[in-house]
């Protein structure tokens, strides 16, 4: 077991690395942050004395090797556009997005296993076709949409709830839903569906002949069998709301976390707080990569071999 | 139903509570958090709008625009061609108790030019090049050269207080004279100023304000209907509909097309008149804006700037002039490249696509090129092989003529394509003419001889649009800048 996690960690370094290296190249290839930061009227001898300031005039080989000590650092240098420690920037930003997350992923995986449950028992009933119906929906529906939606509904029309910000417990609601809807929709998807393989296996059959209760039988046995899918996705959507849909939700909500500062830091091609973004969030792929190959052994120890 | 109109009354009692709460209340929604409250340091809009507030100028500009001593007592006075003596007024605290007075304004100019200290600002104070006190209540500044616009510079630069600006939480903590104090910074969510009960000037009403930062328009204006915020910024034409006030005012940016007066079919003065008369500005201004535009009078400047030549107009919309015109040219169906970005600026690559079909109408043929931005701004500054036609938007925030006409009207400039050198010539005179009348009637023939030879398309002058609730008073101004001074709450 320890072995198998050191290998997992070697290959995270490897990936990590990797996606630096190419955040690295990309935005110097793609960007100039001396013609975008600057006013557009600024002379050419402003706009080179600037990109001397930034340290940019010199070879991208000199560059490059300065960058990687910075990596091994973990000091990015100051951001171009707020003109402090990236790394700073980025531990403010990162709580405000891990506490969305844990939110919206706590939301829907709470939610999806009674539901998926409940529309496993009996297949094509009515609770089993609504709710593929509402999943559908929640799939389909785009995030900014959705929480634009919200906004509209239980803020501007009902007044029940603030539009945007962070000051109270109220600010979280509107956009830990959002967050949670198409994950929730995703989760009920797999939970129904391998709660249904499972409830027709034999060993089900055999436990209801041998007259243990029906919840012991569905909870217990079916439900833990069902979960590696379940714990799968958990994972992966976890993975996506931080790298992914947090920028969507964040931006709509002005929910000051890393979604929005990735996108901000984009517009104003600060390379530096990118680069710095990107690295975070990779480690933190890596990381719950990881957790779930270690939960994979808790939840079914004959992987424990692998 | 008893029940039900109790309930109502509690509402509307605690309602009521909570309008009295804050009657002098206002929150303001702007589009960027401040990168820092140093007001010196960087060019950044969240910073000034905010900071506009708790610092002040010497000069000071009315809500249309005009020129009035600030923190100056009267005019600054020429005492020789490279000399200004600024008169102070008296009295002045800043909020920390600091005295305002000669020795804080010497201090802020040499912090500002200070090479070490590395202002992002210093484009617009390079030509000062020393400050000196001559008695409490008088400073003199030194220009590298006569500098007539160092009014308008002056209204740029914020005196800060020499002690407090030492201090090493001065960004986090800014200390003005102005009418509003810094009460609370939370990082992300907002800023807090109250009124300054100690200001010299007149007593402001509103009696405490809020910014937030919201990046999304969307979302600026749902917290404005839902009734959080009082003033956003920026807000999209068309959802003026939707606000309880909108409230425009015609603004510094000017989409503008700069055409290549040394090469390709552009190069005859007939094929760029051409392309003025063949485009229907007002429809833009209605089509595109919502009405919240204004045709740009055949120049770069809006009217509030110094050197606007009241006596040009637009070019009319005129197809068929502009169809003879460039059979006379001999540019029917020449091929005219029209290079442009997407989501930099309001409506950019409407208005691109608007025109080149104008265009197209007349008989040329338009080669629409949109570039992602980086790649756009190399085409703007290839000073090398200039693109036919480059749409950009200029804005001006000093309102003098000077910044626009030498980055894009003089020869050389970082976005001209002309290589005339009589209207650079002009440019430069009126650079170093200090007589502000003469000054004026050179920038009068310098916008006269860009505009009959049609050096650009000019197209709109752009309104700046709030969404205001309808609980406030404020009437906006035409350098941007939102002064919670000037806002009044209804009772």
């Amino acid at each position: 077991m320890g072995r198998y996690i050191l290998r997992r960690l070697l290959h995270g370094i490897i990936v990590i690395f990797g996606v630096t290296i190419i955040v690295f190249v990309v935005t110097r290839m793609v960007g100039d942050p001396v013609k975008v930061m600057l006013p557009l009227e600024a002379t050419l001898e402003q706009r080179a004395a600037f990109e001397k300031q930034l340290g940019l005039d010199r070879p991208i080989m000199v560059q490059f090797v300065e960058f990687m000590g910075d990596v091994a650092r973990l000091d990015f240098g100051d951001s171009l556009w707020q003109h402090r420690p990236a790394m700073e920037i980025v531990f403010e930003k990162l709580p405000l997005t891990l506490v969305l997350t844990a939110v919206g992923i706590g939301l829907a995986f709470v939610l999806s296993i009674p539901l998926g449950i409940i529309a496993a028992l009996r297949p094509g009933g009515v609770s089993d076709r609504s709710t593929v119906f509402v999943s559908l929906i929640g799939l389909s529906v785009p995030q900014f949409w959705l929480g634009l939606l919200f906004i509209v509904v239980f803020a501007v029309q009902l007044h029940w709830l603030p539009t945007s910000g962070t000051a109270t417990i109220a600010h979280i609601i509107l956009p830990g839903l959002t967050m949670a809807l198409p994950v929730l929709a995703r989760l009920v998807m797999i939970v129904r569906s391998s709660m249904i393989d499972e409830l027709n296996q034999q060993y089900v059959q055999t436990g209801y002949a041998k007259g243990i209760p029906f919840l012991r039988v569905v909870g217990l046995h079916a439900l833990r069998n069902a979960s590696l899918p379940v714990a799968t996705l958990v994972g992966w959507e976890t993975i996506r709301a931080i790298a992914g849909y947090s920028v969507v939700v964040e931006t709509v909500f002005a929910w000051p976390g890393l979604g929005l500062t990735a996108i901000q830091a984009i517009e104003r091609e600060d390379l530096i707080l990118l680069q710095a973004i990107v690295f975070s969030v990779a480690v933190l792929v890596v990381m719950i990569n990881i957790l779930m190959d270690i939960a994979y052994t808790l939840i079914d120890p004959r992987l424990r071999l692998a | 139903m008893k029940i039900r109109g109790k309930l109502l009354l509690g509402c509307f009692l605690v309602m009521a509570l909570a309008a009295f709460a804050n009657a002098q209340d206002v929150t303001i929604a702007i589009g960027s958090e401040p990168t820092t409250l140093d007001p010196q340091l960087r060019e950044d809009g969240g910073e000034r709008a905010v900071n506009d507030n708790i610092y002040e100028t010497l000069m000071a500009r009315t809500p249309k625009g005009q020129l009035i001593p600030g923190l100056a007592a009267s005019e600054p006075r020429l005492i020789d061609p490279q000399t200004w003596e600024i008169k102070l007024r008296s009295g002045i605290k800043f909020h920390n108790g600091e005295p305002f007075n000669a020795d804080a304004v010497v201090f802020s100019v040499k912090r500002i030019i200070n090479p070490k200290f590395n202002s992002e600002q210093i484009s617009f104070f390079n030509t000062i090049q020393d400050a000196q006190k001559v008695d409490n209540l008088t400073v003199r500044l030194k220009t590298d050269g006569p500098d007539p616009i160092l009014l308008s510079r002056l209204y740029w630069m914020k005196i800060v207080p020499p002690k407090h600006s030492m201090d090493s939480k001065f960004a986090e903590k800014p200390v003005g004279t102005g009418p509003y104090r810094f009460v609370q910074w939370d990082r992300g969510e907002s800023i807090t100023l109250v009124r300054n009960s100690n200001y010299w000037g007149t007593k402001p009403l509103v009696s405490r304000v809020k910014y937030r930062f919201i990046e999304e328009p969307g979302t600026r204006l749902a917290g404005l209907m839902a009734g959080e915020f009082d003033i956003i910024t920026n807000l999209l034409p068309e959802f003026t509909q939707q606000v309880p006030k909108a409230i425009h005012i015609l603004g510094l940016e000017h989409p503008i097309i700069i055409l290549n007066a040394d090469g390709g079919p552009t190069k005859d003065v007939r094929v760029r008149q051409a392309l003025n008369y063949a485009v229907d500005k007002d429809a833009l201004a209605e089509g595109l804006f919502e009405g919240f535009a204004q045709v740009a009078q055949g120049q770069l400047l809006s009217p509030s700037f110094f050197g606007y030549n009241p006596k040009v107009k637009a070019y009319p919309y005129n197809p068929d002039k502009a169809k003879q015109l460039l059979k006379a040219a001999g540019a029917v169906g020449a091929t005219v490249e029209l290079i442009g970005t997407a989501g930099r600026w309001l409506k950019d690559r409407e208005l691109v696509e608007a025109v080149a079909a104008y265009w197209d109408a007349v008989g040329v043929k338009t080669k629409v090129r949109i570039f992602e931005f980086n790649e756009y701004l190399n085409r703007l500054f290839d000073r090398k092989t200039r693109g036919d036609a480059i749409f950009v938007v200029s804005s001006n925030e000093l309102l003098d003529a000077d910044k626009s006409f030498s980055a894009y009207y003089k020869a050389g400039g970082i976005g001209s394509s002309n290589t005339d050198k009589q209207l650079a010539t002009l440019i430069d005179n009126a650079r170093s003419e200090t007589d502000f009348a003469k000054r004026k009637s050179i920038y009068h023939q310098a916008v006269k001889r860009a505009f009959d030879q049609a050096y650009f398309t000019w197209l709109l002058n752009i309104e700046d649009i709030y969404g205001v609730s309808a609980r406030v008073d404020w009437s906006g101004r035409v350098d941007a800048k939102i002064l919670v001074s000037e806002m009044k709450v209804k009772k």
